[in-house]
């Protein structure tokens, strides 16, 4: 578009995109209102389940032949997203917007008629949006040669090779699970960070901790029982703040656990022998999945997570 | 060492050139197991392609508060991969390449002025070694491909040819909410629709997009898909989604599907 573009009337290709624009954010408003899935979106997977269109997989090619040798075929690409204001607790609403993704993306895999998301990564991205958040997930539907579709797909939150490796030990990763708690410590007595007292333990700064995290893992258990009987690779994200009102100190902690839930039988055992391998791989390999698959809580990496 | 030296590399440890290529040399930008496996897999690097474009973004008004695309800007970008893209393809055509593989595609921002992009397409141009035409892409020009030289073996040995690399994109700027629409809801989690929805918009505009292109390469999927965000040059609510993948199709004869071995898993022991 030129300057001079400015001054002349949108053509008549643009009116048309324009509306098309309004109609589809109408549908999707609608959508997430009634808890469905989008008309638009709802097309695409009906075309990539019945073949019309192409499939597509966020697998790497030695992750397909991974999925194919047990007899799993991509179908199409779900994601979700819920954008959620902390008006009442930042804390406690990774809880809810993670569950509400969680939802959406299980109803786009039942209408891609899968069995399983694969590859589910969390994501967030980050706009000036001041006490929000966005919950995104987004994987690979898929369908697995000889079951019918489920009412109730699996969601793997891990790397395909790795859930490959889950389902050869008769582990089947579920979901996630997620725990969340945070608390505010009002320092009364002004003692709490043991300000100038040497080499001594910040004791009540030491029970908050405590308190908080054992209240998230918790909570991590409660929410993953309805999943599985246990979770995995958890991922931790914790802070505490120190806050200066009416002259008196006040200490937030917070700490969100966010784990992948698996079904595993008990004494299951693994069937494979151990050799010794070359892995040609270039970079980071893939075989020990220890590669980055979540950005969602990243900033807690740099600082470090305790 | 008890392995035998190929009579080849004993030549060139003498100090004896290769007389393979057209220019007696080749040059690729492919790591040591990338350059086993390509081989492996049957091919033969003859050249790095490149194509780049400089290309000045337009200027789009955006209304403060709506979800929109900005499709002049969506143009932009398509517009100038696709000539980096061509330019890299026409390239290795010259070349006479069956394909491309490992296609890194970047955009660098010009220091002098910020509507200025710089667009670069490079990958390495490969040829079959026993000249098997039936690797080239739907126009009889050679595959384009994003995938290392190890996802390019592993992929053939899924039963899969590359055929093209597919992007979807859509710059989109996502509305800035009012003050007194914020004021409502001190108290309570709430979900932004608005947000949620721009989110759902655009990520389907440039999902829908790379599946067209797919589909006009006459590919049966796309295998390595990755939908990245990112804001460019813009202000801060416009961000650009990207969706980027190699679309494939299933190997015929080239390598019958029978005699693909099933892969062994491995446990890692390192940490």
């Amino acid at each position: 578009m030129s300057f001079f573009d400015l001054f002349k009337g949108p053509s008549a290709e643009t009116l048309a995109a324009q509306q098309e624009g309004e109609a589809r954010r109408a549908d999707i408003l609608l959508a997430l209102h009634k808890g469905t899935v989008p008309t638009r979106v709802q097309q695409r997977l009906e075309g990539a389940r019945s073949g019309k269109l192409p499939w597509i997989a966020t697998l790497t090619p030695a992750e397909l032949i991974a999925v194919r040798s047990h007899g799993i075929k991509p179908i199409a690409s779900v994601s979700a997203t819920c954008w959620l204001h902390h008006g009442w607790s930042w804390t406690e609403g990774h809880q809810q917007g993670w569950e509400t993704a969680l939802r959406r993306l299980r109803d786009e895999a039942v209408a891609a008629g899968a069995n399983a998301v694969l590859d589910v990564k969390m994501r967030t991205i980050r706009l000036p949006v001041e006490e929000s958040m966005d919950f995104t997930l987004i994987g690979t539907a898929v369908s697995v040669a000889d079951l019918p579709p489920s009412p109730e797909p699996i969601v793997a939150t891990v790397p395909t090779l790795e859930f490959v490796k889950l389902l050869e030990a008769d582990v089947v990763p579920t979901g996630l699970a997620v725990g969340a708690a945070y608390e505010w410590l009002t320092d009364w007595q002004g003692n709490a960070s043991q300000a100038w007292k040497g080499n001594i333990e910040a004791k009540k700064l030491s029970q908050l901790w405590n308190r908080v995290r054992h209240r998230s893992y918790a909570e991590l258990r409660n929410n993953a029982q309805r999943r599985g009987n246990g979770v995995l690779a958890h991922l931790d994200f914790s802070q505490m703040f120190e806050v200066e009102q009416n002259e008196k100190m006040r200490y937030l902690a917070r700490h969100i656990v966010v784990a992948t839930t698996v079904d595993a039988r008990a004494g299951a055992p693994f069937p494979h022998e151990i050799k010794m391998a070359v892995d040609m791989h270039a970079g980071a390999t893939p075989l020990t999945g220890t590669n980055r698959h979540h950005q969602s809580y990243e900033l807690n990496d740099e600082e470090g997570a305790i | 060492m008890t392995s035998e030296i190929p009579l080849h590399a004993k030549q060139r440890l003498k100090g004896l050139r290769s007389g393979v290529h057209s220019s007696g040399v080749f040059t690729s930008d492919f790591s040591v197991n990338e350059f086993l496996l390509v081989r492996k897999a049957g091919f033969e690097p003859i050249g790095l392609c490149v194509g780049s474009c400089v290309y000045h973004v337009g200027i789009q008004y955006t209304n403060w508060s709506k979800n929109q695309e900005l499709d002049v800007l969506s143009k932009a970008m398509y517009h100038s991969r696709e000539l980096a893209l061509s330019r890299m393809r026409a390239e290795a055509t010259a070349m006479g390449a069956d394909g491309i593989v490992g296609v890194k595609l970047s955009i660098k921002r010009l220091e002098w002025d910020e509507h200025l992009l710089e667009f670069i397409a490079i990958g390495t141009g490969v040829v079959h070694g026993e000249g098997h035409k039936g690797f080239r892409a739907h126009d009889g020009g050679p595959f384009t491909s994003d995938l290392s030289g190890q996802d390019f073996w592993s992929l053939l040995h899924a039963g899969y040819r590359p055929v093209e690399m597919v992007m979807g994109s859509c710059v989109y700027h996502v509305a800035h909410r009012g003050v007194l629409a914020s004021l409502g809801n001190i108290g309570r989690n709430v979900e932004l629709e608005n947000f949620t929805s721009a989110m759902y918009e655009a990520r389907e505009i440039a999902i829908d997009r790379m599946q067209a292109e797919a589909g006009a390469a006459k590919a049966e999927g796309v295998v390595g898909v990755e939908v990245h965000e990112g804001s460019h040059v813009w202000k801060p609510h416009v961000i650009e989604f990207f969706a980027i993948g190699t679309a494939v199709l299933p190997l015929e004869q080239e390598i019958a599907p029978e005699k693909i071995a099933d892969p062994i898993m491995v446990l890692s022991v390192n940490d």
